[in-house]
């Protein structure tokens, strides 16, 4: 499904990926770790398509096909999803609203009928039901003071609405409590089958408790430096990133 | 040197032209054109750092010579028919040309309430004798020289006036003389009494400027709720001059949506006169091309305990430019005030402008009081992560300036008017970016 072929990638001028390598399958869990600033939400946000990071060397094919050549809203609506580490906060646009467009911006793309307000809000009341979000987060302005936890959960309803077939969840654990964290990941196992796959963003290894990774890889100073499977998740917890960063 | 001497003959033009309309014969409101003429030559039209025209260029306008309206100004009533509101089609005063037409007007339920100004009572006119010789704004006193006759409207003590009053001004331009229009209306409000009123103005076509004053005196305890649209044509100038006077626990909220045009300037007065009395400036206007809206607000706090509320939102494309040039004057005594202010602006162009200076002076000690401006883009984070969920580069951008704009656009109570500014004043920009 996706294939990243020696990726280099800079910012403002620095080199920040040198070089990553990996391959997705569908239906496959691959795990992404590493210390702060190892460039872990470079590759995330390079994969979305995010203007501000030039590709400088290498290649990403999805599906077969070239995604650089493709804009950020393109691989959206390609079936590309990421929950972004640090969700924006866009005050004035109605969160339902909103989902609502971007859902629709999908079925108009697969030549498919726009849903109507009615049926749609069916829809977001059943997937919110899922999340434990109260419905109060549909009149609210798309995350707009929400809390850290509340923010995260918005991500995961934004996949849960859109059913992505790769989605990339970039630190959706950090800042949740237990129960809060326990819930995502109902939600995002609840939304796997054999077609999607998942690139889980973590820091922690606590995650991967909840969600089991079929692949761990580690990324230190922009490069994949080990790779393996859960087993390493649990030994970095143990050793602690200088075993694999010295 | 250059500049006193284009403004002296632009001024002369202007003493000419008056003289024009006294050969046409005597106005009803004679004195009040004589008291106005002369102060308008004691303030003389602004030199380019003048204290209140600071942000906005009026020598093309100056220099521009005008003639009278010859009266033969002739709208459809389909024209007129397409610009009412439904929930006003029972209650609409319609002006063209700066002039009542009560012909083209319906007004049936409010004809007890309207008479010509100059069978004002006497209050009103030691008012209005008065505010013509004080007048600051050489703007308003231009309009007040030329302007024949006015409206008074007037409420009674403790009556609510039913339903909506729309005023629909309509202006016709003329391609071969630019046309100066002076609509003057005065609102009377009595103790406890209550109206709304939605005003719109339009152009059939270019080659006008309408200057208007208009007068609202709010007895105790009286509301009203005042929104104006402003879309005149874009080859037009479009002045107003908004007086506002509130007694004891009165209350003004005006909202005003503003498509611009050549040169469009509002000017606000407000003199919040006793205590517990309330005023709301909102403001939004969306301008492409080469438009302009200037807005001038003094609020003057000149008893305890009132409120005053600003709020005034700018969403600026092309060469457009607008600007916000707004006091808060709290006098010694009025303890207690509460005022805040609040300019946003949304610039979509390299080339667009706006210019802002807020302003408190206080002289009071016990008050809440604040201010602020903000100055941006379409934030890039926003637009990134709408992009990221599937929507086009354009429909983002889109979004993002809808909902710039909705928080002012959502506080006008007529859905009839929300709509419309949803469909027109918005339409603009996305037609501009595709
Ligand atoms: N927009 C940016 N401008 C400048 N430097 C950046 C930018 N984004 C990331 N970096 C730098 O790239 C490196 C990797 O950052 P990031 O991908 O956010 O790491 P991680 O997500 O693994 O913590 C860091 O040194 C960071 O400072
Ligand atoms: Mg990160």
């Amino acid at each position: 499904m996706l294939e990243i072929k020696d990726l280099h990638a800079s910012v403002e001028g620095n080199e920040i990926l040198k070089g990553i390598s990996l391959s997705i399958k569908k239906g496959e869990i691959h795990a992404v770790m590493g210390p702060n600033g190892s460039g872990k939400s470079t590759l995330a946000k390079i994969l979305s398509g995010h203007p501000s990071y030039e590709v400088t060397g290498g290649e990403i094919l999805f599906e077969g096909k070239n995604l650089l050549d493709l804009e950020a809203e393109e691989r959206s609506l390609a079936g590309i999803f990421m929950g972004f580490q640090y969700p924006v906060e866009v005050p004035g646009v109605n969160n339902a609203e909103f989902l609502r467009m971007a859902f629709n911006a999908r079925r108009v793309k697969a030549d498919e009928e726009e849903m109507d307000p009615l049926d749609f809000d069916e829809l977001l009341s059943e997937k919110m039901k899922m999340l434990k979000m109260e419905n109060k987060y549909k009149e609210r302005s798309l995350n707009d003071g929400f809390s850290g936890g509340e923010k995260k959960k918005n991500e995961i309803l934004q996949m849960a609405i859109l059913e992505p077939k790769l989605a990339i969840l970039d630190e959706t654990d950090s800042g949740l409590d237990i129960d809060a964290l326990r819930i995502v990941a109902e939600g995002v196992n609840s939304l796997r089958n054999d077609n999607n796959a998942l690139i889980l963003i973590t820091h922690y290894q606590r995650l991967l408790d909840y969600i089991k990774p079929d692949f761990v890889h580690v990324i230190h100073q922009g490069k994949i430096v080990k790779s393996g499977d859960k087993a390493l998740a649990l030994e970095l917890e143990s050793q602690g990133y200088d075993w694999v960063t010295t | 040197m250059t500049d006193t001497l284009v403004e002296s003959s632009a001024e002369s033009a202007f003493l000419d032209l008056h003289k024009k309309l006294l050969e046409q014969g005597r106005s009803a409101l004679a004195e009040l054109q004589v008291t106005a003429l002369s102060r308008f030559e004691e303030l003389g039209f602004p030199h380019s750092k003048h204290e209140m025209y600071t942000f906005v260029n009026t020598k093309g306008l100056v220099a521009t010579s005008f003639s009278l309206p010859d009266g033969s100004a002739s709208v459809s009533e389909d024209f007129v028919a397409s610009h009412i509101y439904p929930d006003c089609k029972d209650q609409c005063l319609v002006f063209i040309d700066g002039v009542f037409d009560r012909g083209l007007s319906r007004c049936e339920g409010v004809n007890s309430n309207l008479m010509p100004l100059s069978e004002a009572d006497e209050e009103v006119k030691a008012y209005l004798s008065e505010t013509a010789e004080n007048e600051n704004d050489v703007f308003a006193s231009l309009s007040t020289a030329f302007c024949d006759e006015g409206l008074v409207f007037k409420v009674e003590a403790n009556t609510q006036i039913s339903g909506t009053v729309q005023i629909l001004f309509v202006s016709t331009g003329n391609t071969a003389g630019s046309v100066m229009h002076t609509p003057r209306i005065v609102w009377q409000l009595g103790k406890l009494s209550e109206i709304k009123v939605i005003e719109k103005f339009v152009g059939t076509e270019g080659g006008y400027f309408i200057n208007s004053v208009q007068d609202w005196l709010l007895a105790e305890g009286a509301g009203v709720s005042y929104t104006q649209v402003q879309m005149d044509s874009i080859g037009s100038w479009h002045f107003s001059k908004v007086r506002v006077y509130l007694n004891r626990n009165a209350r003004f909220h005006s909202s005003n949506a503003s498509s611009g045009n050549q040169l469009a300037r509002h000017h606000y007065e407000v003199r919040l006169k006793e205590e517990g009395s309330e005023i709301r400036l909102n403001g939004v206007s969306v301008l492409d091309d080469k438009e302009q809206v200037h807005n001038f607000v003094r609020i003057h706090h000149e008893a305890p305990q009132c409120i005053s509320h600003q709020h005034f939102k700018n969403i600026v494309n092309g060469h457009a430019r607008s600007s916000f040039d707004g006091t808060v004057i709290v006098c010694q005594g009025a303890q207690l005030t509460s005022a805040d202010q609040l300019v946003n602006n949304l610039m979509l162009s390299n080339d667009c402008h706006a210019n802002n200076k807020p302003n408190l002076m206080i002289f009071a000690d016990d008050v809440k009081c604040t201010h602020g401006v903000t100055v941006g883009q379409i934030d890039e984070g926003q637009w990134f992560y709408l992009q990221t969920r599937g929507l086009s580069a354009k429909a983002a951008k889109e979004l993002l300036t809808r909902s710039f704009a909705k928080s002012i656009i959502e506080t006008i109570e007529f859905p009839e008017v929300v709509e419309e500014l949803n469909d027109t004043l918005l339409k603009k920009l996305e037609a501009r970016n595709d």
